[in-house]
């Protein structure tokens, strides 16, 4: 159903996707930080690499991804059904 | 308008089932304080919002908001995954399963289904952002009651994260407040 | 009645502050934690990690 190296990648994205997120929610109370900005950035870069390597491997992240045939978007696991590895271990990712 | 991310934003795990703790997780998916209210609260309110800061923080933070709902959403489920109707009913929510089977409901922890009158949106900057800031306050204080009704490392380790987004939240309404003052201010001078 | 010394000082510091009305200082951007240990704090800002203390449960 999903390896380990599918869980890794994902869960870099999310620590990656949740920095940038941080930095925007930053950045619109601060839009002159330049440094921020440039973080932002960065992370937008890496954001975009790690999602295009894992759309390839494992499927559609977004309904508006390119996708093999069958429609793959649609497939198994849904984000609230994955059990993210390691149970205690986990709580460190 | 706005695009479906087919991940969470924090990767929820559970470390086994527990009726009563998903129970009490409706407080956050379906009550006054709830993850819910707080994204149709800042979505809501944004509309009237003066200064280009603050449309973007009620965007952003509201739309922050329904990640969280997906992660409670997300606990609940896990919680209640594999429970028979006779676990159910012996862990006191026998009520819940009559009305809902195992699906999840937009109700509080006491099943009173969510209403707009949890929420305001008055067309006043600075009213709206006060609130705002209480709602988190309310939101952070919730997380801490959820934490210590709780043993679940795995449940801890997701709702302390949660905690902590309302600690962030605050002070970029905060901000906000001060840089929505800072336009009024300058706006009634000229 | 004598006025406290140092009551001028806080005047000084509280100055640009207006009654009734609620302030919070601006964040200045700083160190910050690496992706994977933002999203186990819950922020990007060590200044901004206020935890929790869990408390032992019976
Ligand atoms: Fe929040």
């Amino acid at each position: 159903m999903y390896s380990k190296d599918m869980m890794n990648l994902l869960k870099e994205i999310m620590a990656v996707d949740f920095v940038l997120y941080e930095l925007g929610l930053f950045l619109d109370t601060h839009p002159n930080e330049r440094r921020a900005l440039e973080d932002h950035n960065n992370f937008a870069k890496k954001s975009h690499q790690l999602k295009t390597a894992y759309e390839e491997k494992y499927g559609p992240l977004h309904i508006n991804s390119i996708s093999g045939f069958p429609y793959q978007y649609i497939n198994d696991p849904w984000p609230w059904e994955i059990q993210y590895l390691g149970r205690e271990s986990d709580v460190v990712l | 308008m706005w695009y479906y991310e087919k991940k969470l934003q924090y990767p929820a795990n559970v470390s086994r089932t527990d009726l009563g703790m998903a129970k009490f997780l409706y407080a956050q998916y379906g009550g006054p304080d709830s993850e819910l209210s707080a994204a149709v609260r800042y979505l809501t309110q944004r509309y009237t919002m003066p200064i280009p800061q603050a449309k973007a923080v009620l965007t952003d933070i509201g739309t922050e908001e329904l990640a969280h709902w997906e992660i409670i959403g997300t606990l609940i489920y896990k919680l209640t995954d594999g429970a028979t109707p006779e676990q159910m009913r012996r862990a006191g929510v026998g009520n819940y399963y009559a009305q809902h089977d195992k699906a999840l409901y937009p109700a509080d922890a006491a099943g009173v289904p969510w209403t707009a009158a949890y929420i305001q949106s008055t067309g006043d900057p600075i009213a709206d952002l006060h609130e705002d800031m209480a709602a988190e306050q309310k939101a952070r204080t919730a997380y801490e009651h959820l934490i210590n009704l709780t043993d679940d490392p795995c449940v801890i380790a997701a709702l302390s994260f949660l905690r902590e987004r309302e600690v962030v939240h605050f002070q970029r309404f905060g901000e906000t407040l001060m840089l929505v003052r800072e336009y009024l201010d300058k706006k009634h001078v000229y | 009645m004598s006025v406290p010394e140092d009551i001028g000082k806080e005047k000084g510091l509280f100055a640009a502050y207006k009654l009734a009305e609620a302030y919070i200082p601006i964040q200045i951007y700083g160190e910050t934690f690496d992706p994977k240990a933002a999203l186990i704090h819950g922020t990007l800002f060590p200044e901004l990690y206020r935890p929790y203390p869990v408390r032992p449960k019976v």
